[in-house]
């Protein structure tokens, strides 16, 4: 990676920068499920490492989060626009340099901003925890360059149209750097009092709807074709989806602070807006399950449509959850609780990273002409994915409704404590279990560098037979 | 496909291209709003609409409110009546709860949801008295256990001036909620049925 | 080959995101700007400073340049005894609060009465100030405002300071950094819901306490009880203590962390913590082996666990 930082443009082999950021991705990702796995178990065992303040909870709670979220979401996030919007534009990258300081700054950066998180040098806000130089860094190192790659690439590319998922690319890329900027403004201008906390979930808010959810969308709608054969069903519908992610998403910030004294008209208003999340949902859904017609099979046969459809299909709880448990009816009893945080794993560990885990898997193997090392092994990084987070999730939406319960008869606290005690050991196992399966999944891409079968050319890498 | 610093978002199309193009999209008969020109499917069409409606109902304010004070002044007026006094606590309290409900109450489905026992009655009875006498709105207070206490809830104002203190059933959020789904449902019906007919396969196979 | 352009689409794109930012920022912040503070929102922004989180000032979190919240039982300048009132110190180049470098943020009727009666306008970095709050009433409504005792009454800093015994100061400045740090917020909400848990954690916050305070760290996953009025329910220094440095030495069925570390190295004494010794004394009080715990180290006045008490203490 290195000896490309300073090459010439056109001595960089195309592809190289979605390679490396597939790479990182994937360290990122047995990263952030170790972070979490280890958190987990200090809430199962709160003796379990004692003592030392960098590995004490508080201070390791958020390194998972933005490890998982900046590290592995969204860096498997460039790897797809890197490979996919050429891909769509019969193009190439439009820098294939500035991809490759793109994914440097991008490890250099985060690896700088989550050791001090680790140290504790926060700014105290949930989600954009970052201090400001990081954000800055962030916004300016990471966002733009990304930003402006992919929009370029659409730009000169050499097809008439812009297909579905580069829509979704560009406006992405574009809005996610507003939402940086905007969401960490109360640190730049040091914005107090509700406004803070108000623009610390718009932030939260945002950056999974207008970030990671339409990019991993986007990236179905390029596997599921790409891979099947079939058509998308309906480009109309995907304009449904886009437009509706564009004004219904952005717009319930509010919602999740239901609770707090915010003014009633912002609350109400974020509330309709919330529910209405469902029509991005259900016109994302229905394409892609359309688009599935008459190639079923595939969900057994293929590993890159059985995490994709797998994703696809977790998105409809995620959106049923996410639609209804916002409104003043039913935030009164599950908000604060081990519910959200069973829904906030469901929209990041169950939908997108399924869906991303997928784009990671096809990319490598097309980019670097080699096929997957081992099928078995990458069924068992899916069950292992999957099982793990279907216990994390039922075991955390059981305490959460525990909870719930706890804190509307307002039961002393230490009674929620310790009926969720078992749940929390639960939680421990699932998420152990993620960790496992990734670093199979590392050792399974490694080994297709090295010995995978190369695919000749003109041929793309599902059209042929596993080996092992 | 170097950077140009003086002009960083600059096309390959040149200019007579980008026109011809321009003619060919403006020139295709897409068919007009009214006719059947590949429209979305029907199903879909009757989820966004389901989910629009299923959106204003449910997010009113059904459940998780506090008691408010008015739903007790009621209770209140009758623990003076000598009948209730020469009671017991229990039967009293069975005989005021049967009397509102017989007179028909406003607050029938609160009254029912918070019930309370004489002695909780008791603890609330002189603060909400004396908040009848500062003709209080008596809706912007909470019962909370053994106190009567002004409702954070700061919601729609009133023609006086002051605010509304409890969960709005409708307010200025909904209104602008009507405004901007109206906006996008015409927005997006015109912008779908304007498109001309799509078949774009993805192909890079050449590629890479 | 001909490019099909897409002006109309890019267009509807910024009409769309426009429109939604317009709604969900500008209106929202036109409606929570025009708050008026409330006297829980100056005790609060008096008493935590400029910034919780990471800041100029303070970039490794540990405290630095973070005002003193004490209770003078004398006039500083005089001498003389008075009232015990609760006074908040700025000494020289501790930044001031947002209310007091920015007084618009403060509401029309509390900046009116902080400007012209308390005076805050004066304050000056280089100096430092002593800050009060009052309430007055104003066409039959209470009106909460600052007053710069610096300016009205000649209290210097220093001496103020210098006036106050050690148990009379609460370094709550300090405390929300290490609340901050520490990642309390991650388990402990500071937000009672509107709806809900009035009668176990008390009142939830009206729309005027927030302003001026960053972050406010209201939480989002409740893994402990909320710790909003956490001072009116329990008062203890000492149990607060025990439970800081081992939690299951008051609740044995706590999953919170034991916050040993922030003891330091040496105790109020002066005598070196000995951590070793102490965790496998707990060991054996914790295996049966032993029936009484080993005693928890007083925490020294300069440590953070001493400030750490003091913020929770705080929060009534």
């Amino acid at each position: 990676m290195f000896k490309y930082l300073l090459a010439r443009e056109e001595d960089i082999p195309a592809g190289s920068a979605a390679i490396f950021f597939g790479f990182s991705s994937i360290i990122w990702f047995v990263v952030g499920t170790a972070l979490g796995s280890f958190n987990a178990a200090k809430l199962a065992f709160p003796d379990f490492v004692t003592g030392i303040e960098m590995l004490s909870f508080g201070h390791m709670r958020q390194v998972h989060v933005l490890a998982v979220i900046l590290g592995w979401i969204s860096m498997a996030f460039a790897m797809a626009m890197m490979y996919i919007t050429p891909a769509l534009g019969n193009t190439k990258l439009w820098s294939e340099k500035l991809g490759i300081w793109n994914c440097f700054i991008w490890n250099i950066g985060l690896s700088v901003g989550l050791c001090g998180l680790w140290f504790g040098i926060t700014s105290g806000r949930e989600y954009s925890d970052m201090p400001f130089v990081i954000d800055v860094v962030i916004i300016g190192g990471l966002l733009i360059p990304l930003c402006l790659n992919v929009i370029m690439t659409i730009k000169t590319r050499r097809t008439q149209g812009i297909y579905t998922t580069n829509w979704f690319f560009g406006a992405a890329t574009f809005m996610v750097i507003i939402v940086f900027a905007v969401g960490n403004s109360p640190e730049f201008f040091q914005l107090t009092g509700l406004t803070e906390a108000y623009l610390t979930w718009w932030f939260a808010h945002n950056v999974l709807g207008l970030w990671i959810t339409p990019v991993a969308a986007a990236i179905s709608y390029y596997i599921v074709p790409k891979v099947t054969g079939n058509p998308l069903y309906s480009h109309r519908i995907g304009h449904l989806h886009f437009w509706s992610v564009v004004v219904f998403y952005s717009t319930p910030a509010a919602h999740h602070i239901m609770s707090s004294p915010l003014p009633e008209w912002l609350k109400s208003f974020a509330s309709v807006e919330g529910v209405l999340i469902l029509v991005p949902a259900i016109a994302f859904v229905s394409n892609l399950l359309l688009t599935m017609t008459g190639k079923w099979n595939m969900f057994i046969e293929n590993i890159e449509i059985k995490f994709t459809i797998t994703g696809v299909l977790l998105a409809i709880p995620l959106n049923m959850q996410g639609g209804f448990q916002q409104t003043r009816a039913i935030n009164w009893y599950i908000h604060g609780t081990g519910w959200i945080v069973a829904h906030a794993h469901l929209a990041l560990l169950g939908f997108s990273t399924f869906l991303e885990a997928a784009a990671v898997y096809y990319g490598l193997q097309t980019l670097l002409r080699r096929k997957l090392y081992s099928l078995a092994l990458a069924n068992f990084h899916f069950w292992m994915l999957l099982i793990g987070f279907a216990t994390y999730w039922i075991s955390m939406t059981i305490a959460g409704l525990i909870q719930g319960a706890g804190k509307i008869y307002e039961v002393p606290y230490i009674d929620v404590v310790i009926a969720e005690h078992p749940y929390m050991i639960a939680r421990w196992v699932g998420g152990t279990m993620v960790f496992l399966g990734n670093c199979v999944w590392m050792f399974n891409m490694w080994k297709t560098i090295r010995v995978g079968t190369v695919i000749p050319d003109g041929r793309l890498p599902h059209e042929l037979a596993y080996e092992r | 496909m170097a950077w140009k610093f003086d002009n960083p978002l600059q096309t390959l199309t040149t200019e007579d291209q980008n026109q011809a193009a321009r003619d060919l999209w403006e020139g295709e008969s897409l068919g007009g709003i009214k006719e059947d020109n590949n429209r979305l499917p029907q199903p879909v069409v009757t989820l966004l609409i389901l989910t629009i409606i299923t959106a204003f109902m449910i997010t009113f304010p059904l459940w998780g409110q506090r008691p408010t004070a008015a739903i007790y002044e009621e209770y209140i007026a009758l623990m003076d009546d000598p009948n209730v006094q020469a009671m017991s606590d229990e039967k009293a309290m069975k005989y005021i709860v049967n009397t509102v409900k017989s007179q028909g109450s406003k607050w029938a489905a609160l009254q029912e949801r918070h019930p309370l026992e004489m002695d909780d009655l008791r603890m609330i009875k002189d603060q909400i008295i004396e908040l009848q006498n500062q003709s209080a709105y008596m809706q912007d207070y909470t019962v909370v256990g053994d106190k009567v206490v002004i409702a954070n809830f700061e919601g729609n104002y009133r023609a006086d001036g002051t605010r509304e203190r409890h969960q709005p059933y409708w307010d200025k959020g909904y209104t602008i909620d009507i405004f901007f789904i109206v906006i996008f449902c015409v927005s997006v019906i015109i912008a779908v049925k304007r498109l001309p007919n799509y078949s774009f396969k993805p192909d890079h196979s050449k590629h890479h | 080959m001909a490019f099909r352009e897409y002006k109309i689409g890019a267009r509807m794109f910024g009409l769309a995101f426009g429109s939604s930012m317009f709604i969900t920022l500008y209106m929202a912040a036109v409606d929570i700007s025009s708050v008026s503070v409330s006297q829980i929102g100056l005790h609060r922004q008096l008493g935590f400073g400029r910034a919780g989180g990471f800041s100029y000032e303070d970039p490794f979190l540990r405290g630095w340049a973070k005002p003193t919240q004490v209770i003078l039982a004398v006039d500083p300048k005089t001498g003389a005894a008075i009232d015990p009132v609760t006074a908040y110190v700025y000494e020289k180049d501790v930044p001031f609060p947002n209310g007091i470098r920015h007084p618009r943020i403060l509401g029309d009727g509390p900046r009116e009465l902080s400007e012209g009666r308390g005076r805050i306008g004066e304050a000056d970095d280089a100096v430092g100030a002593v800050f009060l709050t009052h309430e007055v009433e104003v066409n039959g409504e209470l009106v909460p405002y600052i007053e710069n005792a610096t300016a009205t009454r000649g209290w210097i800093p220093a001496e103020t300071l210098a006036k106050v015994p050690d148990n009379k100061r609460l370094q709550v400045g300090k405390g929300k950094i290490m609340f901050v740090r520490e990642g309390c917020w991650w388990c402990h909400t500071l937000l009672p819901e509107q709806t809900q848990d009035w009668q176990y954690f008390g009142a939830p916050p009206m729309l005027g306490d927030f302003n001026g305070e960053s972050p406010t760290a209201f939480g989002s996953d409740r893994k402990a009880p909320d710790l909003t009025h956490v001072g009116s329910r329990n008062s203890s220094r000492e149990w607060m203590m025990i439970h800081f440095f081992n939690p299951r030495l008051v609740q044995p069925h706590s999953i919170m962390p034991r916050y040993d570390y922030l003891w330091g190295d040496k105790d109020a004494s002066g005598n070196t913590i000995d951590y070793d010794g102490w965790r496998s004394a707990y060991n054996e009080y914790a295996a049966g082996k032993s029936i009484v715990p080993p005693d928890v180290p007083v925490p020294h006045k300069d440590s953070e666990a001493r400030a750490l008490i003091d913020f929770v203490l705080n929060l009534k």
